[in-house]
């Protein structure tokens, strides 16, 4: 459904964030994407609904090549992919009704976004979906006065409203605490199971991902090392993603040398949990 | 290592720095202490603290018989309005002004990311701003009291020229505020907008005017503070209200009269700043 062709993104800055990433994302398939921090994670996520502009390589969805479309078409196309951020981008000072509403800008016309006017089917359906991530009774509180896990499910609830295929997920839970974290992604993957969407969930919790999902590709340095189940995530193919080789190799010399300061963090005990 | 010595030794030059600023200041700080001509026991002693205090003295009582009262209560009012509506032309010519002294709204930015403008729509753009900018300093540049004596000259005294008065100069204030708020708005809602599929417009409404409306509401009722005392100082020139009463009284030696309109004066700005207080309250 989502289809990912030797995509390459070379920021004006600096080297290749994405180095020829092909990705193939089946109709209703939930997977993880995980990988060091600096990666290219949240590269890969913008590049596909263009938040980003790909230097070169292909992006379809459904058939449809993102990458040839103009700006009215990308619009449109942006409707079917629902984006949640890991800091929730809500709209502190609107209350959580508007933010929710606000996931149908897209459909709606100059004068709706004008008078803050939405068809009545729109506004039951956010009910509906506020109610579904139990924000029902705060519909009407301004968004800076949730906490973080509630705003998620803000930010949740405006991704569906626009009635995606598929959700781009961005570190839902790395501002989270460890329980609500678990909360967060189980209702990621119900709802995507309910409605039959796919997902790309960027994470660096691999024990997280482990717990949720069907399929974890790892990203080393914007290139794909790894594609496969969750099982299959041996602490050899853990090395090969996040460099703990190097990492190991810092342990025994007491790391605190300069250069080990730019080697990805990799938690010791979540790592030793897995084997 | 190397590294390290090479940044440390880059580094040494810099402390001379802060001592040689820090020299320049105090002699700028000397230099404009004798160009003020700055004189305290001319202040405070001798013959002219004693004249003053006479004068003062002479001010008392307030003259409180009904037709200097109701001369007072109509300049308040006057200069009241001149101070709204004033601020309130301000607002009105400062928030359109500032979207072409916002770059985020022209030219870079979330809104324009992935969109390529041809060289000369970005040149058009770029030139845009800057016109928007100069203008916004023409009209910031110029004092109330100057923008006054202009519009005195071209429609005639009267609250009408003090109500122009105001609303150019702070039209211009504003509209530079107005403008570095629109610049600083969070980005990160806005580029969840814009994941969604909406509009630059849809963006606009959602995302950018519902952090920048706060703080518009908030400078601009600092503003009418503001504007209240120079709506009754701008009567010096001929813009009507309470100064131009203040400077017939003062003309005329009509010491008791002064008074009245002094009290008038300190009443009004209380006044206003109590409601500017309370309005803030409320909406922001
Ligand atoms: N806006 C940007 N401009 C320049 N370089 C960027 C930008 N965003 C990310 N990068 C670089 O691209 C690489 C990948 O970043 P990112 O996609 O954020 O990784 P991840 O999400 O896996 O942590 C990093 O080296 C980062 O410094
Ligand atoms: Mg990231």
């Amino acid at each position: 459904m989502l289809s990912v062709e030797r995509l390459v993104k070379r920021y004006p800055t600096g080297d290749a964030a994405l180095r020829g990433v092909d990705l193939e994302v089946p109709a209703g398939q939930v997977m993880a994407l995980i990988g060091p921090s600096g990666a290219g994670k949240s590269t890969l996520l913008r590049c596909v609904n263009r938040l980003v502009e790909p230097t070169a390589g292909r992006v379809r969805l459904e058939g449809e090549d993102l990458t040839a479309l103009g700006a009215a078409a990308l619009r449109r196309a942006r409707r079917r992919m629902g984006m949640i951020f890991q800091e929730f981008a809500l709209v502190e000072r609107l209350s959580v009704m508007e933010n929710v509403l606000s996931g149908r800008l897209g459909y709606v016309g100059f004068w709706r976004s004008w008078f803050r006017r939405f068809p009545p089917a729109d506004v039951e359906e956010a009910f509906r979906l506020l109610d579904r991530v139990e924000l029902a009774e705060s519909c009407d509180k301004r968004a800076d006065a949730l906490s973080g896990g509630q705003r998620q499910r803000v930010g949740i609830a405006r991704a569906l409203l626009q009635n995606p295929r598929i959700l781009l997920v961005d570190e839902p839970t790395a501002s989270l605490d460890p329980k609500t974290s678990r909360q967060i992604m189980r209702l990621i993957c119900e709802l995507c199971r309910e409605r039959g969407l796919a997902a790309i969930i960027n994470m660096h919790d691999v024990a997280l991902a482990r717990l949720f999902v069907e399929r974890v590709v790892g990203l080393r340095q914007g290139a794909i090392v790894y594609d496969g189940p969750p099982d299959g995530l041996t602490p050899e193919v853990l090395t090969t993603i996040y460099g703990a080789e190097d990492w190991s190799e810092a342990r025994r010399r007491g790391g605190a040398d300069e250069e080990e300061e730019e080697e990805p963090e990799v938690d010791e005990q979540r790592l030793a949990g897995l084997t | 290592m190397g590294g390290l010595r090479a940044r440390a030794a880059a580094a040494r030059p810099g402390r001379t720095a802060p001592l040689l600023a820090g020299a320049g200041l105090a002699a700028l700080l000397a230099w404009s202490w004798h160009g003020t001509a700055v004189d305290l026991p001319g202040l405070f002693g001798g013959e002219g603290m004693r004249q003053v205090a006479t004068y003062v003295a002479g001010l008392f009582p307030p003259d409180l018989s009904a037709r200097t009262w109701r001369d007072a209560a109509a300049g308040a009012v006057e200069t009241f309005a001149i101070s709204l509506i004033g601020s309130l032309l301000a607002v009105g010519l400062g928030l359109p002004l500032s979207l072409l002294a916002t770059r985020t709204l022209l030219y870079r930015g979330i809104l324009f990311e992935g969109r390529r403008p041809g060289p000369g729509a970005r040149t058009a753009r770029v030139a845009l701003y800057a016109a928007g900018k100069a203008l916004l300093n023409l009209l910031r540049t110029i004092p109330e009291i100057v923008w006054a004596l202009i519009f005195v000259f071209m429609v005639g005294l009267g609250p009408f020229p003090g109500v122009l008065a105001l609303g150019f100069h702070t039209g211009g204030v504003l509209g530079k505020l107005f403008g570095e708020v629109l610049e600083d708005v969070d980005p990160a809602p806005l580029e969840a907008l814009q994941a969604t599929g909406a509009s630059r417009f849809g963006i606009l409404v959602y995302g950018v005017l519902p952090q920048a409306l706060p703080q518009f509401v908030s400078y601009a009722l600092y503003r009418w503070e503001v504007n209240i005392r120079a709506a009754a100082m701008l009567g010096f020139v001929g813009a009507g209200g309470l100064g131009q009463r203040i400077h017939i009284a003062i003309s005329l030696f009509q010491e008791h009269q002064l008074l009245t309109l002094i009290l008038a004066i300190y009443a009004i700005v209380t006044l206003v700043d109590a409601l500017s207080a309370y309005l803030r309250a409320r909406l922001v």
